[in-house]
């Protein structure tokens, strides 16, 4: 029986040179996987682990061959970074080369590889298993390449969504420049919900500064003031003399009438005198030196007119219901003191005279000064009647690290297209990304800007598990009624100190429990003359000019409402062999080297001869066990005391200056 | 010549102008890891080493000094004085530093008065500490 062969031999011709191309290409990837990098590295470990490790350890480690991957399904992750850096967790490779080398510090204790894998801190393509494909370095095509250590920490911000993470300075540096700089105005900045950053009201600023230093702000604060916190506009003069025009003409609320203020008869040395007993210096600067939560005042006298001046220290609520600044209880005279005293010391060019507010007429210009200030979202930390908060005006940053850096542009600058170089760009210089921007120059320093960069670029998208996320603590407002309440708005206790985290941080005393903390009466007559407890310390409380009573509402209040309830009372009597025992311990644990008893010791914390009068001994029982409990970051270190101990301590402390009875106290503290 | 000749030509022409004009132009930079870089080098540190100096910033500069001199402003207060953190015959290793650090003066004989931190910082900044410390020796002022 013939076969019709039904193929013509040419397709024969072709099945043989397919099957040939398919057996090549079948060897070569059996080839290829055989020869694969990681291979050879696993077979070098293989060697580098029997060099270092006896039979009997090697018999217990694991077998290394094969991929080693980590699968984070909630992460959305497979990292097989394990694969070659196979020593990562194991001590005894603390000094073998890479990839080999044990991770350094204590990193994988905190955040163990199965729960945390390797790219969410690196970046990095964890699936590639060469060294080039895993982007080790920045490579084209490969988005997110690992992070330089130097940058590392805008990963931790992923997750760690406190202000100040722990073990991340950069990145607590960088949120710390954000809030100090107010970027959250005129963003949506994930993270910093709550915050409140203002500058002062403006609506009645026809009263209160000069035209000629009001010209030299618009056109760029720094002339004024380096260290200033309103950016430069870049403002054109047009703009900007529409923009003074318009700033000139708000003028709702007259001054504080001082026409019957003999000027003739300041006495600017009681001025000086009460600079510094109200402690002005805590909050504003002179000459460099001296707080930053108000207005720097070297050069006060240029910019205001004495009228204001004068009306805003006798109530400086009444212009700037907000202010962090406390109205002082001062009479009619000291006021006048103080502000003649200001102005002599303060101004450049001595006491220009000063002509009388300006009233423009021009409406044109006026509309146009009104449009600058809307177009450019002053109202956003400037408060003026009329200007209807419009929200914010920048774009929100939530997800910014997660933009695609090719879509983003970069003007004429030749830098490697990243979300990273992208927002350095825009934070240092935002005029030059080729696209005109409402956005302010601040003038930061390179080093400021990139610190600020990396914060803002641990903002991912939130597709975060919240199993990972570490917030930060909701704050809610504190706001006191009735008597005490007055008495916190008036001498505005919160601009430095806290009730539940929320307020201000220049005081080293939260107020959350310091009725459980201090004696009464040691409040009631502190607050009449506060004297500086940490001699080191340089912003002090300043002198309120209170009455007696209302230190005594405020004591009262303390020990009534501020109460820790987990803090013991501990009112007992101590026997005299544990004061004798703290005295002991008091010397061998070196107490002397920070703490100040008569005349001896170190000036680090509190001087501690009046301590029976001032602390209960429950607190300072308390403080000794656990300092970083109650104050993350003091000075104080934890010496592990057991209970007797402390209570000995405390005994001994509790003893010096009062007995832990209400005595006089002899002296207060220097 | 044809036009499939000329072509040919053409292209390679302009492939030789355009990786020309692609050699010349600057290679594209990392401005803000520049920065941070700049500023890590201005004292010499490495990434551990600058992380162990802002903790030395908060916890010894009181006593020990800016850079460890023993110069602190709480230095004159304190008999024995605090050393020389950068003498050259100042502790270096690891483990005599981490147990000074971790348990205080007193643990290696010497007075009370430098206090023991193992309870209040972490491992972790433990050893940053220790490395500045290390690095102290090395920084000889020039």
């Amino acid at each position: 029986m013939e076969i019709k062969n039904v193929a013509p031999p040419r397709l024969h011709i072709a099945f043989a040179c397919l099957g040939v191309a398919f057996l090549l290409i079948f060897s070569w990837v059996l080839f290829h996987e055989g020869a694969a990098e990681w291979r050879s590295t696993q077979a070098r470990f293989r060697r580098l682990q029997a060099s270092l490790k006896n039979p009997h350890q090697l018999a217990q480690a694991a077998s290394v061959g094969g991929l080693r991957q980590i699968w984070l399904p909630d992460l959305g992750r497979v990292d097989r970074c394990g694969t070659c850096h196979l020593g990562i967790d194991d001590p005894a490779f603390a000094t073998a080369p890479a990839p080999f080398a044990t991770h350094a510090g204590t990193w994988l204790s905190t955040h163990p590889p199965d729960r945390f894998g390797c790219t969410p801190c690196h970046d990095g393509q964890g699936q590639a298993t060469d060294y080039t494909n895993a982007a080790h370095q920045p490579q084209p095509f490969l988005a997110r390449p690992m992070r330089p250590l130097e940058t590392i920490e805008a990963n931790c911000g992923a997750c760690h969504r406190a202000l100040n993470p722990p073990d991340a300075p950069r990145l607590a540096e960088g949120r710390r420049l954000i809030a100090d700089t107010g970027c959250f105005t005129c963003h949506e900045i994930p993270g910093f919900e709550g915050l409140t950053f203002r500058g002062p009201a403006l609506s009645s600023i026809g009263y209160k500064v000069r035209p000629g230093w009001l010209a030299v702000w618009l056109h760029d604060p720094k002339d004024y003031l380096p260290q200033s916190k309103m950016g430069n506009f870049r403002l054109s003069p047009q703009e900007s003399s529409g923009l003074q025009a318009f700033l000139l003409s708000q003028r709702a609320q007259p001054p504080i009438d001082s026409t019957g203020i003999d000027w003739m008869r300041a006495n600017t040395a009681n001025g000086r005198a009460l600079f510094g007993e109200l402690r002005c210096v805590s909050c504003h600067a002179v000459n460099g030196r001296g707080g930053t939560m108000g207005p720097e005042l070297t050069r006060i006298g240029d910019k205001v007119r004495r009228e204001w001046m004068f009306s805003f220290l006798k109530d400086p609520h009444r212009a700037q219901p907000d202010t962090p600044m406390l109205q002082y209880r001062l009479a009619d005279d000291q006021l006048r003191d103080l502000t003649a005293f200001l102005f002599e010391e303060y101004s450049s060019g001595g006491a220009a005279p000063e002509s009388p507010p300006v009233t423009y007429q021009d409406a044109r210009v006026l509309a146009e000064g009104r449009a600058v200030f809307e177009r450019r979202g002053c109202v956003s930390c400037h408060q003026l009647a009329g200007i209807r908060d419009t929200g914010r005006i920048g774009p929100n940053l939530a997800g910014i690290a997660d933009r695609d850096p090719d879509e983003l542009p970069y003007g004429s600058n030749v830098v490697r297209h990243t979300t990273d170089n992208y927002i350095f760009l825009k934070v240092l210089l935002p005029d030059t990304l080729g696209q005109p921007s409402l956005m302010p120059t601040f003038g930061f320093t390179p080093a400021d800007a990139a610190t600020i960069a990396l914060a803002l670029a641990s903002i991912r998208k939130s597709d975060l598990p919240v199993s990972y996320v570490v917030g930060r603590p909701a704050q809610a407002p504190y706001r006191p009624g009735g008597k005490f309440g007055a008495l916190v708005d008036r001498y505005r206790c919160l601009s430095c100190h806290s009730v539940g985290g929320y307020g201000g941080d220049l005081s080293t005393v939260p107020l959350d429990r310091v009725g459980s903390q201090l004696q009464h009466d040691y409040v009631a007559k502190y607050l009449l003359n506060p004297g500086a407890v940490r001699v080191s310390v340089e912003a002090r409380m300043p002198v309120f000019h209170m009455t007696a009573d209302e230190a005594r509402t405020i004591a009262d209040f303390f020990a009534d409402v501020f109460v820790d309830d987990k803090i013991d009372r501990y009112d007992a009597h101590f026997a005299a062999v544990d004061v004798r025992r703290g005295q002991e311990l008091y010397g061998q644990l070196g107490c002397r080297a920070c703490h100040q008893l008569g005349t001896k010791g170190g000036y680090v914390g509190p001087e501690l001869s009046g301590t029976g009068a001032r602390l209960k001994p429950g607190w300072i029982a308390a403080w000794l066990s656990q300092p970083q409990a109650y104050k993350p970051g003091t000075l104080q270190p934890d010496y592990g005391l057991s209970a007797a101990d402390a209570r000995a301590l405390t005994a001994y402390l509790a003893s010096l200056g009062g007995g832990g009875t209400e005595r006089t106290r002899e002296g207060t503290t220097p | 010549m044809t036009r499939s000749a000329s072509h040919a030509l053409a292209i390679l022409v302009l492939a030789v102008v355009a990786s020309a004009g692609c050699r010349s132009t600057p290679q594209p930079g990392d401005p803000m890891l520049d920065a941070i870089r700049a500023k890590e080098r201005s004292g010499d540190l490495s990434y551990a080493e600058s992380q162990g100096r802002n903790l030395f910033a908060q916890y010894c500069t009181t006593c020990h000094g800016d850079e460890g001199h023993g110069d602190g402003q709480n230095a004159s207060n304190l008999d024995p004085a605090p050393p020389d953190l950068s003498a050259p015959n100042s502790g270096r290793d690891a483990v005599y530093l981490t147990t000074v650090i971790s348990q205080g003066s007193v643990a290696v004989g010497r007075s009370p008065l430098s206090p023991p931190w193992g309870h209040s910082l972490t491992h972790q900044q433990i050893a940053y500490l220790v490395v500045y410390c290390q690095a102290l020796g090395r920084r000889k002022p020039t």
